[in-house]
């Protein structure tokens, strides 16, 4: 187990105030807040100063983590001196609100939260309540495709959870999922029973899933429409054509009118992300219809760009 | 102690979608690890949304689990009062909303 240094952490020093302690917290958390912050980093650093601020702006915490003395030099791996907190008492649980800390949190102060659960011998603490496990939250993210058909999907997780003997071991876990056909980005998936575990014969909690899509090079989704670009040639967006366009899932056949403008859209009504339900209907599939001009590099397509050059009493700056 | 240990659940697990099954006031409150009465104030001040399902009984949905775990979390970060956190919020999502809107223009947020 890595010992972690809550003060380098926050950038404070030992001997800094409550005040400056809070003050150091929140300008890091403002740079490192996952909505906000463009550190590709933000998510698990802002998990380390959550877990610092936790420990040092508790007194009772903070004495007994200044206990145990600073990281021996050169040493990595780090395991506190049994009995280490002795004498210390927790009021309270170690989490808070939105709590999820590194192995060093949880076996420094886990125990306390679940105090009297097994492992616990000193007696020094409460009868043990059943204690419902606490809900997790994971997002994950899929192919457009997942959706359209429903899909089974291995999602690989990192929590941790208490072995029989009361400690804390990290647990990489793979949950074969179904994707539910038609669930679109922000949605939730809950598993139940996926949490956190129990303590004291509580039921787990709950695995919420937020859902997300890849960035996809050919696809834009907005709800459940889905958005593509159509490359016509010059002569298919004058004149007009059948043509067949690939969906998610299929191919289509589409009519492009004649007479092509800028910015125009082709509509497939109910080609974009499945509905569910009556309430719930499909999304639409929307085509951006684009020009795509042949390259004037051999002598044919020269000819013939010359020609319409000649014979097409066209001015494209007319508007100018 | 503190060996990854490698499980694979093999059988596939049916997720419930939310936006079906919306959550009711205490599920919500407890997957925010907040007491319930944290988001009826703030439903009744009317930062928070929640659709009535059911007459008399509250229901959330996806979105509104998400916002209220970034009230929540916007609350105890920065000590910042429920109005703050919500007018944070709003800015928050419109941001989310306005860089989908250029995503789907085809420009890149």
């Amino acid at each position: 187990m890595e010992f972690k240094d809550y003060y380098k952490i926050l950038g404070v020093a030992k001997t800094a105030t409550a005040d400056e302690v809070k003050k150091a917290y929140r300008k890091l958390a403002r740079k490192y807040h996952p909505d906000v912050s463009k550190e590709p980093d933000a998510q698990a650093r802002m998990a380390e100063l959550n877990e610092a601020q936790a420990v040092l702006s508790d007194p009772e915490k903070r004495v007994a983590y200044d206990a145990l003395g600073s990281q021996p030099a050169g040493q990595r791996d780090f395991r506190p001196p049994p009995n280490w907190d002795a004498g210390f008492e927790f009021s309270d649980g170690a989490g808070g609100a939105g709590g999820d800390y590194s192995d060093f949190f949880e076996q420094l102060f886990g125990r306390a939260r679940h105090a009297g659960g097994p492992g616990s011998s000193r007696g020094r603490h409460r009868e043990p309540q059943p204690e419902r496990g606490t809900d997790h939250h994971a997002k994950i993210e899929l192919d457009l495709l997942d959706v359209y058909d429903g899909a089974e999907r291995n999602i690989s997780l990192r929590g941790a959870r208490l072995d029989e003997s009361g400690h804390m071991v990290t647990e990489d876990r793979t949950l074969n999922v179904k994707i539910p056909k038609g669930v679109i980005e922000g949605q939730q998936i809950r598993l139940g029973g996926q949490g956190g575990p129990g303590h004291a014969g509580g039921p787990p909690g709950d695995l919420f899933l937020e859902v997300h899509f890849k960035p996809d090079a050919r696809y834009r989704v907005q709800g459940r429409d889905v958005t593509a670009s159509l490359p016509l040639a010059p002569w298919e967006a004058a004149l007009g054509a059948q043509i067949e366009v690939p969906t998610p899932t299929s191919r289509v056949q589409v009519t492009v009118p004649a007479g092509w403008k800028k910015g125009r859209k082709l509509r497939l009504k109910g080609h974009g992300i499945p509905g569910r339900g009556a309430t719930d209907p499909a999304g639409d599939m929307y085509l951006e219809l684009e020009l795509a001009l042949p390259p004037g590099d051999t002598p044919k397509a020269r000819e013939l760009y010359e020609t319409m050059a000649r014979e097409l009493p066209f001015d494209p700056r007319a508007g100018l | 102690m503190n060996t990854p240990n490698a499980i694979t659940v093999q059988h596939a697990l049916a997720g419930e979608l939310l936006e079906e099954a919306a959550l009711s006031l205490e599920e919500l409150a407890r997957a925010c690890r907040v007491p319930p009465g944290w988001v009826i104030e703030r439903v009744e001040s009317g930062f928070l949304e929640a659709a009535a399902a059911v007459p008399g009984e509250w229901r959330f949905a996806s979105a509104s689990l998400v916002r209220a775990r970034r009230l929540c979390n916007l609350e105890t970060t920065f000590d910042a009062g429920p109005e703050i956190a919500a007018l944070t919020a709003d800015l928050i999502e419109e941001v989310v909303h306005l860089r989908q809107r250029l995503r789907t223009a085809g420009l890149d947020a």
